[in-house]
C-alpha cells in the first residue's frame, strides 16, 4: 500500500494520522494519506470532513494527536510550518497566505528574505529576481512590476502570485485549500490549465475542494474525507464522475 | 513658455510623487504648515516669532520626548499591537536611574540599568500579551497602573532631584545654536527605526505580522517574538526618553509621562500608521509628532488661551484619520 504504482517510495506518506481538538473533538480518525510525485490529488469532503484539519498537518501548523509523517520515507515531526517548508511543502490558503499591505516583492520573499550577514535585505537582488520571474516564467495577467500593492489585485492574480512565489522557492508539493472559491469562471478554467502545467513541471499537488467538478477536471487520484476518515482513495482510471458523486453524496 | 511649462509638470510629477509616498500626505500638510508659519514670521517678525533661536529651541526640545516614544509605538503599532505603559515606563525608568544616581552607583550604571528596565518592563508586556492572547490594549492598560502604581511607592509621591553633571547635560541637552541635542538623537534614532524597519529583515516581519498575522505565521515567520520584539524596543526608547527629558529638568515627579501614551499613538495616526497594524512609515511618525508640536507652538505664539491647544489636536488627530482613510480607500 505504502509503495505506490511505479515502485518509487511515494514523496509524503501519512500514517494512521489522529487529531483531537482539546481532547474531545474528533477531527481525524487513523488517517493513511500520501502524495507521490507528478501528481494531482483531489482531497474532497464536504464542510468539517476534516480536509482543512490534515492540510494544516501537513503543513506544519496543527501537529497530530497520533500518527506518522514521512518525507520520501523517512520519518519528520513537522512541529512548525518551517520544517513544513524546508520539506518542500507550501500551502496556499483559502484566505491567502498573502500581505495585502506589501508589494509583490517583499510578498513573493517574505520569511525568506534575501540578506547580508546582519539581517539587512538585499532589495536590489530580490527585485531583480521577481522581475525575472514575473517576466519569464510565471506571467500573471495585469501585471508589469513586483512593486504593485498586493492589496490592489484581483482574486485570481493574487492567487497566482502565491502560486509564483511556490514555484520560486522550486518546492516539492503544493497545497491548495479551496484554490477556486474566490475565481471567476475565467479564472477557474485558467487557474486550472496552471496546476496541469506545474504537475508537468514534476510538482505534486494536493487540491483540497468541495467542488468535485474542478477536482475531477485535473486530479489523478480521490482521496474522500467523511467526518475525519478516509471513506474512498481512488485513481481516477478506477472510476468516474458519477459514482464520485454518488459516494460524496452518500457520505 | 515651454519653459514655463516644463516647470509645471516638474512640479507635478515632483507632488504626485511626494503624494505617492507612504507618508506623502502628512509630508504635504507639514510643509504646507512650515511655509505658512515661516511667511508669517518673516512678515511680522515682531509679532510672530516663530523662527526666533528662542521658539526654535522651545520647539527642538520638546518633540524629541515625545518623538523617540512614538519611534517605538510606531514599530509596535505597525506589528498589530499597542503599549499604553509607555508614560508609565518613561516615569519608572527616570526614576530609578535617578534613585540608582543619588545613592552612588556610577551615572553610566544608572544609565544602562535603567534602560535595561524599560526593556525588561516591555518584555513583561509583550510576554503576557502573546501567551494570553488577551488584546495588548487592556494587558497594557493593567500594566500602566501597576508601573505607575510602583513609580508613586518608590518616590513616596514626591519629587527626586537628578543632578548629574555637565558631562550628561550635554551629551542629552547642549544647544548648538537653535538646534538642541536630544533632537539630534530623536533624528539618529528615527534613522535607526528606518533602517530596521524597511531595510532589515525584521522588518519586513513588523509588517508581514501586523498586515495578516494567519499569513505570517504560514510563512515561518515567529510572531510571538516579532511582537515581543516590538515591546521590548518601545521599552528601551520609552527609558531612553525618559533619561533624556529628566536630564533636562533635572528632577523626576512621579507623575512626569502621564498621558504621552496617547499622544505618542496620536502622533503614529496622524502620521498614517493604521490602528489595525500593517501600516505605517517612520517619516509619518516623526512628521506626526512633530506637527503636534508645531502646531501647539503657532497657538502659544498667537497668544491663543490654552484650552485652544487640546481643541484643535483633537481635530488635527480625527481630520488625520479621516482623511487617511479616505485616502486608502480611493
Amino acid at each position: 500500500m505504502s509503495e505506490t504504482t511505479n515502485g518509487n517510495v511515494p514523496y509524503i506518506e501519512m500514517k494512521n494520522i489522529t487529531k483531537y481538538y482539546g481532547g474531545t473533538i474528533r477531527a481525524l480518525h487513523d488517517v493513511n494519506f500520501q502524495i507521490n510525485r507528478r501528481e494531482i490529488v483531489g482531497l474532497v469532503g464536504d464542510n468539517g470532513a476534516g480536509k482543512s484539519t490534515l492540510i494544516k498537518i501537513i503543513s506544519g501548523v496543527l501537529q497530530p494527536t497520533e500518527g506518522q509523517i514521512f518525507v520520501e520515507g523517512e520519518e519528520k515531526k513537522f512541529t512548525s510550518s518551517k520544517i513544513a517548508m524546508d520539506s518542500g511543502i507550501e500551502t496556499i490558503y483559502q484566505d491567502m497566505n498573502l500581505i495585502d499591505c506589501m508589494d509583490i516583492m517583499r510578498n513573493i520573499f517574505c520569511g525568506r528574505e534575501t540578506t547580508d550577514a546582519a539581517g539587512f535585505l538585499d532589495l536590489k537582488e530580490m527585485r531583480e529576481r521577481a522581475m525575472h520571474l514575473l517576466k519569464n516564467e510565471v506571467t500573471i495577467e495585469g501585471i508589469r512590476s513586483p512593486d504593485q500593492l498586493v492589496g490592489n489585485l484581483s482574486g485570481g492574480q493574487k492567487q497566482a502570485v502565491s502560486i509564483a512565489r511556490a514555484m520560486f522557492f522550486k518546492n516539492q508539493v503544493l497545497l491548495l485549500d479551496e484554490p477556486t472559491s474566490a475565481l471567476s469562471v475565467r479564472e477557474t478554467h485558467a487557474f486550472l490549465d496552471h496546476i496541469q502545467k506545474l504537475r508537468e513541471e514534476g510538482l505534486s499537488i494536493v487540491l483540497v475542494t468541495h467542488n468535485i467538478f474542478h477536482a475531477y477536471q485535473v486530479a489523478d487520484r480521490f482521496f474522500l474525507l467523511s467526518q475525519g476518515e478516509c471513506v474512498l482513495d481512488v485513481e481516477k482510471s478506477e472510476t468516474d464522475i458519477d459514482e464520485l458523486t454518488r459516494i460524496i453524496v452518500a457520505h | 513658455m515651454s519653459r514655463n511649462s516644463n516647470a509645471q509638470s516638474g512640479a507635478r510629477a515632483l507632488f504626485e510623487r511626494v503624494h505617492g509616498m507612504k507618508s506623502g500626505n502628512i509630508l504635504i500638510v507639514f510643509v504646507a504648515i512650515q511655509i505658512i508659519a515661516i511667511g508669517a514670521s518673516l512678515a511680522f517678525p515682531e509679532n510672530f516669532r516663530y523662527l526666533s533661536t528662542s521658539n526654535l529651541q522651545v520647539l527642538f526640545r520638546s518633540i524629541p520626548t515625545l518623538g523617540i516614544i512614538a519611534m517605538g509605538v510606531n514599530l509596535l503599532m505597525i506589528s498589530g499591537e499597542f503599549d499604553l505603559s509607555v508614560g508609565s515606563t518613561f516615569a519608572l525608568a527616570s526614576l530609578v536611574m535617578a534613585k540608582l544616581f543619588n545613592a552612588g552607583t556610577p551615572l553610566i550604571v544608572a544609565i544602562l540599568l535603567a534602560v535595561a528596565l524599560g526593556i525588561a518592563v516591555g518584555g513583561i508586556n509583550g510576554y503576557i500579551v502573546v501567551k494570553s492572547n488577551v488584546p495588548s490594549f487592556i494587558i497594557t492598560l493593567g500594566s500602566m497602573w501597576f508601573w505607575r502604581g510602583i513609580v508613586l511607592l518608590l518616590s513616596q509621591a514626591s519629587n527626586e532631584a537628578f543632578n548629574p553633571g555637565p558631562t550628561m547635560t550635554n551629551v542629552f541637552t547642549a544647544s548648538i545654536g537653535p538646534v538642541q541635542v536630544q533632537f539630534l538623537w530623536f533624528v539618529a534614532i528615527a534613522i535607526l527605526c528606518w533602517l530596521l524597519l524597511e531595510r532589515h529583515r525584521l522588518g519586513n516581519h513588523f509588517f508581514a505580522t501586523g498586515g495578516n498575522v494567519n499569513a505570517a505565521r504560514a510563512l515561518g515567520i515567529n510572531v510571538k517574538r516579532i511582537k515581543m520584539t516590538g515591546f521590548m524596543i518601545l521599552g528601551g526608547l520609552a527609558s531612553l526618553s525618559g533619561i533624556i527629558s529628566t536630564t533636562r529638568v533635572n528632577n523626576v515627579s512621579p507623575i512626569q509621562g502621564e498621558g504621552l501614551e496617547l499622544q505618542a499613538i496620536a502622533a503614529c495616526v496622524i502620521g498614517g500608521t493604521a490602528l489595525m497594524g500593517g501600516r505605517g512609515s517612520v517619516l509619518g511618525a516623526f512628521l506626526g509628532a512633530a506637527l503636534l508640536f508645531t502646531v501647539q507652538d503657532v497657538l502659544l505664539l498667537l497668544r491663543a488661551p490654552g484650552y485652544y491647544l487640546r481643541l484643535f489636536v483633537g481635530l488635527i488627530i480625527v481630520l488625520a484619520v479621516v482623511l487617511n482613510e479616505i485616502l486608502r480607500k480611493k
